[in-house]
């Protein structure tokens, strides 16, 4: 019988930008148990929320992560306006979905680019950073700044995009969706890529649902789920449909974020077909009354859950983050069992792995 | 692969992708938020500023007449500018440049005074 090693995967490991410890055993090359740590990036940040003002929250939550900061923002707005519950204007609402989509296209850009450079591709990595540029252009045009948009406050959004951003944004993203069409070919027909990621890290249905995972790594498996199905914002105008694949392996994890950046992109070209012209702000009557709500979003990386406890003041009592990671790494124990030591970065990266997010 | 083609063409008669960083700057877009400046002729102490920053950047002494301002607390965020009611907080495109030491600006509220004297 061959010996049993047992290493450590992170929490500082170069194919992993965050601080997540995996302490791996394995038996020559074959990964036989895997048992996570976390905890190296906590930040208080729930318990901050409380001593604010409820208001300047929305700084404070944007920074629970870079990546998907906007969304955070925007459905921090979205819990705290159902403590009331209120109403923002449709051209908001619309405002909110464009800007949402915008940061999915970041986002999956990112993490795509991320994979190919775990596969040590090089050049593809480059190339999808720069499509991801012009998308990071358009919000810093239109929000003001790259990585903290804060365009959300409750009660509605705090900028507008005029008909000449509008035309910018249209132009630009189409353009982006024909290079990232030509880059995704590349991707799903490249047998390099194919032979590190097809059949690798498999998870089954069954096994999906069973550990509560979500998101595009969900969907893999083949669940259509999402949260952007429920109707809560103005998706359900926009035609929304879930992009499912049923392999459950890597390379599907990989399509279908692939997928969701194009599919993003088309969602904002039907969300400024549709988005009527009139206010995006109004003013909340009061303080948030005593109340608990809670509110799920699709967030770039999966399912995201906030929980808010209002007591009447400018203060809440208590404000609830669940994050996607968090129910997808227990995945990982099913999934790097039985697989080879040399994927394993790629399986961890599979599930878009978003530490600072789960810790806070 | 010839899949690839298509995008190595491309790159190859496409120019760069990137700038010459410090030879060329890119002007920033219109709306950016790079920095707040403030007009201290408007500023009347009333305070709304430093009530409403997310990040305590602004601080307000009354008794010397005085606005203290931390921009390395600062988070860019606008929110100051938008409700100040007297254009005193002045919005600024470009980024403030590094520093060494966290600077404070001290800022004499200069409209105040004026009115004390009337």
């Amino acid at each position: 019988m061959a010996q049993r090693t047992v290493a450590p995967f992170g929490p500082q490991h170069p194919v992993l930008p965050e601080p997540i410890q995996l302490q791996i055993t394995y038996e020559d090359e074959k990964v036989v148990d895997v048992a996570p740590a976390l905890g190296y990036g906590h930040r208080g940040i729930e318990k901050a929320c409380e001593i604010n003002e409820y208001p300047k929250n929305i700084h404070l939550i944007e920074r629970i992560c870079g990546i998907c900061s906007c969304i955070h923002g925007i459905s921090y707005c979205e819990t705290v306006e159902r403590l009331w519950p209120m109403e923002v204007p449709p051209r908001a609402k619309y405002l909110r979905v464009i800007y949402s989509e915008l940061s999915r296209i970041h986002s999956h850009l990112l993490w795509l680019g991320l994979l190919c450079d775990a596969l040590g591709f090089e050049s593809m990595f480059m190339q999808f950073w720069r499509i991801r540029e012009r998308v990071l252009d358009l919000l810093e045009m239109t929000s003001g700044t790259r990585v903290t948009h804060s365009v959300s406050v409750v009660g509605g959004v705090r900028r507008d995009i005029d008909d000449e951003q509008e035309k910018i944004i249209i132009k630009e993203i189409q353009e982006a969706r024909k290079e990232a069409e030509a880059l995704i070919n590349v991707l799903a027909t490249d047998p390099t890529v194919k032979a590190r990621t097809v059949g690798k890290g498999v998870l089954t249905k069954e096994q999906a649902i069973l550990l509560g995972t979500n998101g595009p790594h969900l969907r893999a498996s083949g669940v259509k789920e999402d949260c952007r199905m429920l109707g809560m914002q103005v998706y359900d105008e926009l035609g929304f449909e879930p992009i499912v694949e049923t392999a459950g392996d890597s390379y599907a994890r990989a399509l279908v974020r692939a997928r969701e950046t194009l599919q993003a992109i088309d969602l904002i070209l039907e969300a400024f077909s549709k988005m009527p012209k009139g206010e995006i702000f109004e003013r909340p009557k009061g303080r948030p009354p005593a109340n608990e709500v809670s509110y799920r979003a699709e967030q770039c990386r999966g399912e995201c859950f906030y929980y808010a406890k209002g007591n009447g003041t400018q203060y809440l009592d208590r404000f609830r983050v669940r994050t996607p990671t968090f129910s997808n790494i227990p995945s990982l124990l099913v999934m790097l069992p039985g697989s080879e030591l040399a994927d394993v970065p790629i399986i961890v990266l599979s599930i878009d792995p978003c530490i600072s997010c789960t810790e806070r | 692969m010839p899949v690839m083609l298509p995008t190595v063409l491309r790159n190859l008669f496409g120019g760069p992708a990137t700038r010459m960083y410090p030879v060329e700057v890119r002007e920033p877009f219109a709306g950016a938020r790079g920095h707040i400046e403030f007009n201290d002729d408007n500023c009347i102490l009333c305070g709304s500023c430093a009530r409403n920053c997310p990040a305590a950047a602004i601080e307000i002494d009354k008794e010397k007449n005085q606005l203290v301002f931390y921009p390395a607390r600062c988070i860019i965020c606008y929110v100051c500018a938008e409700v100040c009611k007297k254009d005193a907080i002045v919005r600024v495109d470009k980024w403030r440049a590094p520093y060494y030491t966290k600077p404070v600006e001290v800022h004499v509220a200069k409209a105040k005074k004026r009115k004390k004297k009337e």
